[in-house]
């Protein structure tokens, strides 16, 4: 039986119609539009679903604290601080401000009216702050037809504009790396953006633990997963996977997920959320793509998990109770197939202590070996039930650990995505006997993903934080050195971290290399006056100030550098 | 992720994680600096050898104009100036009270 939650604050949802006119806005932002397009676009949007007769986008540029406007109807382009007036105020403040008569506030910059003869009555002042809590800008609505903005507009009016903020972020981004990089190649673009929309940290989730991973194949798939903690305590957990490979996937994968991320903040019934979503991608996707998914609700209070797995399964529940797993086929055909009058309730599963669910791309269950036999779906079981006492994190590496292994050397030909949801049982995790392994390739780009795996490692291992600045320095400086010195080629550099009785073991494998020790102190200078200073050495120099038992090997090829570093408890 | 942000005074803060991955970036920003500048690193996370090239190339061609100053340096950042001697060649402003 399941106990009664307790009473549930009564929330307001936000009208159907509403709900419709900010997802069809949120589709249209998704599109792959330049800079210039993508700003016009915004301010349409914004007073579209407003109803508001004008609308400013300023950008915002730190560097000389500047905002630029671009974009006002009939007006031209205008610099200005970025200290002064209502603007300036929101962005020091990065709060919305509602100035519902414009010439009774004596922040109002009469300027621009001035100069452009445009009579501003009501003005509300938003803050665009993209995934990285930077301010992107500030977009202005002004001179609502029915009257002033209300407190519901305001509430429509920030979702719109978180919406905003990462749709110009990205825009930004891939023109950068289009523009700057040479990284004309669509894939390397595409799997930019892809990564750019993952959840930076996990969330936490009182009782429970939560975990998601993410490893792009050589030709961007199109996965991703999502963590949004809910104002009301739940947790918004998505995976999903588009069909094919390149920049129309993870554009059509993006573009999903913005939308129901949008939908969830906004407190739309899950229902609606697939539903809407479902009818706006299949209207959207040319006809051979469709996206599959697994989203919902984690309501940690009431220990149910609430979701739709549309194409998406098996989805994976194992009860500690008994040690068997549950699998559960999708709820219905993949998103954007076709289109759907009405969506069946939610599935809902209910979890014990120690209890798993497991939201796994088919990039694990399909991953074949050299003769096509495929890891499969028993095998994942047979992980999740002998390990399921380990840390998440590391349940979930396990898993794709051993996927790799099966397929021995088969490379991995499509996104592996892993989300694991863990109601704890009390108990002490297995983690002073565990270890985490990442495989490398030759790029310093590969650093962000050493920085969020070894960041999980030690959230997984509830180790001090204090160590963590000499273990990521020394691994930072190491896998840099092997793939600028080393030949660039296709075999993987491995990444180990093992927890011992106080200490953490790290070691660094590259199979194919030069006799290099890292660990012979080299001699550089640190006296020398700033015109004799060379940046070169200064790395593997301060090494070994702040590691143990820095050491090295070497044979047939391959190099092994180890350390240690003892942590205080 | 790595951010530069301007602050009134015309100093400058640094934000986040200053690594290799990063090094190109904040280069570019440092690039932009014409004079001699108060750098503020009380938000800046981590710091590899890979940005103390960014800081030297930097120091080395504002130093006639008076230099980069380092202010808020803490304590894990200031180990790795100290290791490699680079608290010799920046003005270091201790972190605040």
């Amino acid at each position: 039986m399941i106990p009664n939650p307790g009473p549930r604050v009564e929330r307001r949802r936000l009208g159907t119609e509403a709900l419709k006119r900010v997802l069809d806005v949120t589709r249209k932002l998704a599109a792959p539009f330049d800079l210039a397009t993508m700003l016009a676009e915004v301010v349409q949007a914004a007073k579209q679903v407003l109803k508001a007769d004008g609308g400013t986008l300023w950008l915002y540029e730190p560097g000389p604290n500047e905002l630029v406007m671009r974009v006002a109807t009939g007006i031209e382009p205008v610099r200005m601080s970025a200290d002064r007036g209502i603007v300036g105020e929101c962005v020091r403040t990065r709060a919305i401000i509602n100035v519902p008569d414009c010439y009774a506030d004596p922040r109002f910059n009469r300027d621009v009216d001035k100069r452009s003869g445009y009579v501003t009555r009501c003005l509300l002042t938003l803050p665009l702050i993209g995934h990285d809590d930077a301010l992107v800008g500030v977009l202005q609505i002004l001179n609502k037809f029915d009257g002033v903005f209300d407190e519901q507009d305001e509430e429509v009016a920030a979702a719109l504009a978180a919406q905003c903020a990462v749709a110009l972020q990205r825009v930004q981004m891939t023109e950068a790396l289009v523009a700057g990089a040479r990284l004309k190649q669509e894939i390397a673009v595409a799997r930019e953006v892809q990564m750019s929309a993952l959840p930076r940290e996990m969330p936490v989730l009182p009782g429970y633990e939560v975990f998601g991973s993410f490893r792009p194949a050589d030709e961007t798939g199109g996965d991703t997963f999502d963590f949004q903690r809910l104002g009301d305590g739940r947790l918004f957990v998505m995976v999903a996977d588009a069909t094919g490979h390149g920049i129309g996937p993870a554009l059509s994968v993006t573009q999903m997920q913005a939308m129901l991320r949008l939908a969830v903040r906004l407190n739309a019934g899950l229902d609606e959320a697939h539903r809407h979503v479902n009818n706006q991608l299949a209207s959207d996707l040319p006809p051979e793509r469709f996206v599959t998914a697994c989203f919902g609700l984690m309501d940690a209070a009431a220990h149910v998990f609430e979701y739709y797995a549309p194409g998406q399964g098996p989805i994976l529940h194992f009860e500690a109770a008994t040690g068997k797993i549950q699998r559960f086929l999708p709820t219905g055909p993949p998103l954007g197939a076709f289109p759907l009058a009405q969506s069946r309730p939610p599935r809902q599963l209910r979890l014990e202590p120690g209890d798993i669910v497991g939201l796994i791309s088919d990039g694990i269950f399909e991953w074949p070996d050299a003769s096509e036999a495929e890891f499969g779906v028993e095998r994942v079981e047979a992980i999740l039930r002998e390990h399921h006492r380990l840390p998440v994190a590391t349940l979930a590496e396990k898993v794709f650990e051993q996927a790799a292994a099966f397929a021995a050397g088969a490379g991995q030909a499509d996104d592996v995505t892993i989300v694991l949801l863990k109601r704890s049982d009390g108990g002490i995790p297995e983690a002073t006997i565990d270890a985490v392994e990442f495989e490398l390739q030759r790029d310093i780009g590969e650093l962000d993903r050493i920085v969020a795996g070894v960041k999980s490692f030690w959230e997984a291992h509830r180790l001090p934080a204090g160590d963590r600045f000499a273990v990521d320095f020394a691994i930072e400086e190491l896998f840099t050195n092997m793939v600028k010195y080393g030949k660039p080629g296709s075999t993987r550099i491995r990444l180990r971290l093992q927890c011992e009785p106080g200490a953490v073991a790290v070691r660094l494998v590259d199979p194919d290399s030069e006799n290099f020790d890292p660990t012979v102190d080299r001699k550089v200078d640190v006296d020398a006056p700033l015109e004799a200073r060379r940046p070169g050495g200064l790395g593997l120099h301060v090494i070994p100030k702040m590691v143990d038992a820095f050491s090295f090997e070497y044979a047939g090829r391959e190099s092994r550098i180890s350390f240690k570093k003892r942590t205080e408890s | 992720m790595f951010e530069i942000e301007a602050a009134a005074d015309g100093s400058r803060m640094l934000v986040g994680r200053l690594d290799a991955a990063q090094a190109a970036k904040a280069q570019a920003a440092m690039d932009e600096l014409l004079s001699a500048t108060r750098l503020d690193l009380s938000r800046l996370e981590y710091v590899s050898s890979a940005g103390l090239g960014v800081l030297l190339k930097t120091q080395k061609r504002l130093m006639a104009a008076g230099g980069l100053t380092l202010v808020n340096v803490n304590g894990h950042i200031l180990d790795v100036f100290r290791y490699s001697g680079f608290d010799q060649i920046f003005k270091i402003e201790a972190a605040g009270p």
